[in-house]
């Protein structure tokens, strides 16, 4: 439970100077906004299990139970990630138009908690990934998992995000849309990719290098990591 | 004409994974089909034929112009040809041609960014083409969004003579994807004059019967049930039931109440013949529909079974503050009130925004739009325009109220039509061309006379609420009297709900909050269902509460006991609090506190702009120094900023009482570039500027550079505000920069957002904001 709220300090920043007397407070008020919305939400996942394979020019393509590529990835992230792997998991989960609505409505209250419902979306949405990759987990107890990635990603484009979701089948399954410009609608929605091996993976892509917010990120400007927080 | 009401009509089943065996590939847009495989597809809708089907669906599910442009097709050429195919195969047999309609493939507004009048023309661009190529009815299906199957609806039947049926996508918690309950599906689709309602795709029949159950109790329109093949497999997608199984499944759906059937994805033709078989030596169900009252946003279906509360707040008459945010066009004001009076209990919502000075055509339903963004609560349409009327209800999403209609003969003739037409409920005023009655009898009179001309339109009496009108007692003291009378006639003799604004009653008297509340007990006691009043006047919620549980509507004096239990358990009231300073109660995000010290230094003889100047810009720096070393937080930023706006509202207040001019340090736009539709960004950076006492122009998410540099141009705006979060964004913030850059008088222009970055704003030529406090200070150095 502690955890799920220093994650969402997080995201408010407080990863700065979370000592203080006003983290305290704020830290009372993300508890409540968690448990509230544990009330109201529930996040959809989705998954879908495709077999690989490596094209030489060092692509790699999802192929589905016809034979037919439904996904190529490019680029050195989705390579590496997926070199020893023979199977991978597209995976999704999405808090809804639901979480946006009550955004909205939060932001005519009182923006000061619409930026604590915000935080404590994104903590939803990520704990509903943790889940899914469990749940993969334990269905194939000889199977390794990759650590999961994203477009946007290293160098996996955005661009991505349309096919990918096509091939979840994600706005029959679960109401979600790519815009034209390839952002996701709900937006908290995340995507992500699982390699599967039977070896364990030595490629770790946690860590600033990869992150696509490394620029502008405020825990690293402090000189701090956010997964040594 | 067809009938659906009697025996069983078998539709059709899937249509894509059939076309999957005859050459569709991925990448490739099914509907392309029907003029490169045409024999394919006319094979397909006769093995469905010969299956049973007495209608099949065109293969036009996604042939509007948005979904076909990546393939250079357009409606015109895709669905005379698909109607064709059809046609070719039900021809010889009594089967008929539907046209079908799917969902546009995008969000629609507040959702979204595609908004209902381009949807609405996405619609009825292939309504046309089905009708002009001779499809015998149109098929809405698997919305999962009530105001995308809403426009759809309407562009079908105000531009086609065909029958239509609407279905939706249910989720196995009973609601659609976008929160939409069958309830309001029912009570919306059935006003706006659909057919035949229910449900396709889904889930499989086993679930569907339940959620048919639940239409037949809303509905007396025929019933459809289309679902998938069972439930997928989430690894691979496939369906678990064999056709056997479901059709004995779908025997439950025909038990609930439907008569229309067919499958959805994972059947094919030989689920349609086991269908087919189990249905021999069945019969449909006999329903008797109970008549309910109802009004419905898509997630708040309310039943008028008992005492609603009407939040009357939203009405300029008398309200300083409001009266300026419509001049203004500060919508955002507005919205302030309606999430106000849905926390203090309010259930719908009367909508006025009738000024002089106003055009209520476009600002009665861009207001219904903004209140629908952000409270679920139903609205009561509140003016004397009948143009702005039909606007906010074709723009409203659900099941609305009207308010109003009365007695005379040229208000029954423009409203009534008007109401019949959006599926709505209406107040009916018991007056007419000769004003208001003295006596109850003449009021009842009139209330009967708008019963038989709202009942001869098709306006039944559950859609019918009177108000038998409550005037001012101290200038007409016999008349409250009368009041009651004609109420206590019209709920138990007429049996219509009733509607009353309570309020009038007191003006002019001392102690007004006593006189009101124990009139609308009074009234409550005579048969008053719906009184309109202010919800934030706990005294009148209270006495509501109570009367709930004296005639038994809160079973249990359960809502009674969790109102008051939440209230002693409440923390006491901080009297500590009273006494802060203007300055530490802004630093600790005290709303109510800075308001009261703003007042007490404002009648002290303080004006608001030294005020502004020296108290409130001060304490807010205070707070963006503690934010910025890490000693307090976006969310405590972000509470100071909404204390500020606290005392803002004091001093325009203030201001507007002794007609001095409003606070305005200087003006600036800020939007969400092309493309974008991330916003709260932005709208903190906004907060926290329109606290610093700045006009902040908010042009929204997803605003193309040319509305930036018009509004630049019009408004001549030195400054310019632009948010990206996204990589794929940034080229739209690169344009916007661009054409910003070639007027004549280029504004300032800051950026920020998520992956934007200080070297990224250096190559733009642009400032750079990190996040609200540098904004903040940016704003200071440029506007001053």
């Amino acid at each position: 439970m502690t955890n799920r709220a220093e994650e969402a300090l997080r995201y408010l920043g407080a990863g700065r100077a979370a000592d203080g007397s006003a983290a305290a407070e704020l830290r009372i008020a993300v508890q409540r906004m968690l448990e509230q919305l544990d009330h109201v939400i529930t996040p959809n996942r989705l998954y879908r299990l495709f077999t690989l394979c490596h094209d030489p020019d060092g692509s790699v393509l999802l192929m589905d139970s016809a034979d037919q590529a439904v996904l190529t990835l490019t680029g050195k992230l989705a390579q590496i990630m997926l070199h020893d792997c023979h199977q991978a998991a597209l995976m999704l989960s999405t808090l809804g138009v639901t979480f946006d609505s009550l955004l909205r409505t939060q932001q005519a209250r009182s923006m000061a908690d619409a930026a604590i419902l915000n935080a404590c979306g994104n903590v939803l949405v990520e704990e509903a990934c943790d889940q899914t990759e469990r749940e993969l987990a334990a269905q194939m107890p000889d199977l390794y998992l990759t650590d999961r990635f994203s477009p946007g990603y290293g160098d996996l484009p955005l661009t991505l995000q349309p096919t990918l979701l096509r091939a979840l089948d994600a706005n029959r399954l679960a109401g979600v849309y790519a815009t034209e410009s390839c952002l996701m609608n709900p937006t908290k929605t995340v995507t992500a990719i699982v390699g599967l091996s039977h070896r364990p993976q030595q490629a770790k892509i946690r860590g600033c290098a990869y992150c696509s917010l490394k620029e502008t990120c405020t825990i690293r400007k402090d000189g701090k990591r956010c997964d040594s927080l | 004409m067809i009938r659906f009401d009697q025996g069983f009509t078998l539709l059709d089943g899937a249509m894509g994974t059939l076309l999957q065996q005859n050459g569709l590939t991925p990448g490739m847009q099914p509907e392309e089909m029907n003029l490169t495989a045409g024999e394919a597809v006319t094979a397909i809708h006769r093995t469905y034929v010969e299956a049973g089907s007495r209608i099949v669906y065109t293969n036009t599910f996604g042939a509007n112009a948005r979904k076909l442009a990546p393939t250079g097709l357009s409606p015109e050429q895709v669905i005379p040809a698909a109607v064709r195919l059809a046609k070719a195969a039900t021809k010889g047999t009594d089967a008929l041609v539907a046209l079908d309609i799917g969902p546009l493939g995008e969000l629609l507004e507040p959702m979204g960014t595609l908004t209902f009048e381009e949807a609405y023309a996405l619609f009825a661009q292939m309504a046309k083409a089905g009708a002009e190529a001779g499809a015998d009815l149109a098929v809405i299906e698997t919305m999962t969004d009530l105001y995308e199957a809403k426009a759809a609806l309407l562009a079908v039947k105000e531009n086609t003579a065909l029958p239509v049926l609407v279905t939706m996508s249910f989720e196995a918690t009973g609601r659609t994807f976008t929160g939409c309950t069958l309830a309001s599906m029912a009570h919306t689709l059935e006003g706006l004059g659909a057919d035949a309602i229910g449900i396709n795709c889904s889930l499989g029949p086993v679930q569907a019967a339940p959620f048919i159950r639940e239409l037949a109790r809303h509905t007396s329109l025929p019933l459809i049930a289309k679902p998938n093949a069972g439930l997928p497999d989430p690894a691979d997608g496939s369906y678990d039931l064999t056709p056997a199984q479901y059709a004995q499944a779908m025997l439950s759906c025909a038990e609930a109440g439907a008569t229309l059937l067919g499958g959805c994805c994972g059947t094919s033709p030989d689920y349609l013949r086991a269908l087919r078989d189990v249905l021999v030596d069945q019969q449909p169900v006999d329903r008797t529909n109970t008549k309910s009252s109802f009004v419905a946003s898509p997630t708040r279906p309310l039943p008028i079974d008992g005492v609603r509360v009407i939040g009357e707040r939203i009405n300029p008459t008398g309200k300083k503050r409001l009266k300026q945010a419509l001049l203004e066009d500060d919508l955002d004001y507005i919205a302030s009130l309606a999430v106000e009076q849905m926390d203090a209990g309010a259930d719908l919502l009367d909508v006025n925004v009738g000024l002089p000075g106003v055009d209520e055509v476009s600002m009665l339903p861009r207001v219904v739009k903004k209140l629908q963004s952000v409270v679920p609560l139903p609205l009561q349409l509140d003016t004397t325009n009948p143009a702005a009327l039909e606007a906010a209800l074709r723009v409203y999403n659900g099941k609305a109220a009207v308010n109003s209609v009365n007695g005379s003969e040229e208000s029954l003739a423009t409203v009534l039509p008007i109401v019949k037409k959006y599926g709505a409920s209406v107040v009916g005023l018991c007056m007419d061309e000769k004003g208001l009655p003295a006596t109850a009898e003449e009021r009842i009179a009139i209330a009967k006379r708008i019963q038989t001309a709202a009942n001869a339109i098709g306006i039944p009496d559950e859609d019918l609420w009177i108000d038998c009108l409550a005037l001012t007692v101290s200038a007409q003291q016999d008349q409250a009297a009368e009041t009651l009378k004609a109420l206590r006639t019209v709920r138990y003799e007429l049996g219509l709900n009733t509607v009353l604004g309570v309020s009038n009653i007191s003006f002019g008297l001392p102690n007004r909050p006593l006189i009101t509340h124990t009139f609308m007990v009074q009234a409550l006691c005579c048969g008053l269902t719906l009184p309109i009043i202010n919800p934030n006047q706990k005294e009148l919620m209270d006495a509501i509460a109570a009367h709930r549980v004296l005639c038994g509507e809160d079973a249990q004096c359960s809502e009674y006991v969790a109102r008051f239990a939440q209230e002693t358990s409440a923390p006491a009231v901080q009297t500590a609090g009273q006494n802060l300073s203007l300055e530490e109660s802004i630093y600790r995000g005290l709303k109510k506190e800075a308001a009261g010290a703003a007042a007490r230094l404002l009648e002290s003889g303080e004006n608001g702009m030294s005020l502004v100047e020296s108290r409130l810009i001060p304490s807010l720096d205070k707070v963006g120094t503690d934010y910025e070393s890490g000693r307090l937080f976006l969310p405590q930023l972000l509470g100071a900023a909404g204390a500020a706006q606290a005392v803002f509202e004091q001093i325009r207040t203030a201001m507007s009482a002794d007609g001095s001019t409003p606070v305005e340090k200087g003006r600036l736009i800020i939007a969400t570039v092309k493309g974008d539709i991330h916003d709260i960004g932005k709208n903190i950076v906004k907060t926290v500027l329109e606290n610093y006492g700045y006009r902040v122009i908010d042009l929204g998410r997803d605003v193309p550079p040319e509305i930036i540099v018009q509004t630049v141009q019009e408004q001549h705006i030195r400054l310019v505000g632009l948010s990206a979060l996204m990589t794929t964004t940034l080229p739209a913030m690169e344009e916007t920069v661009q054409q910003l850059n070639a007027l004549p008088q280029p504004p300032a222009i800051m950026v920020g957002g998520a992956v934007v970055t200080l070297d990224y704003a250096e190559k733009l030529g642009v400032y750079y904001a990190a996040d609200a406090r540098q904004a903040a200070e940016l704003t200071k150095t440029i506007l001053g």
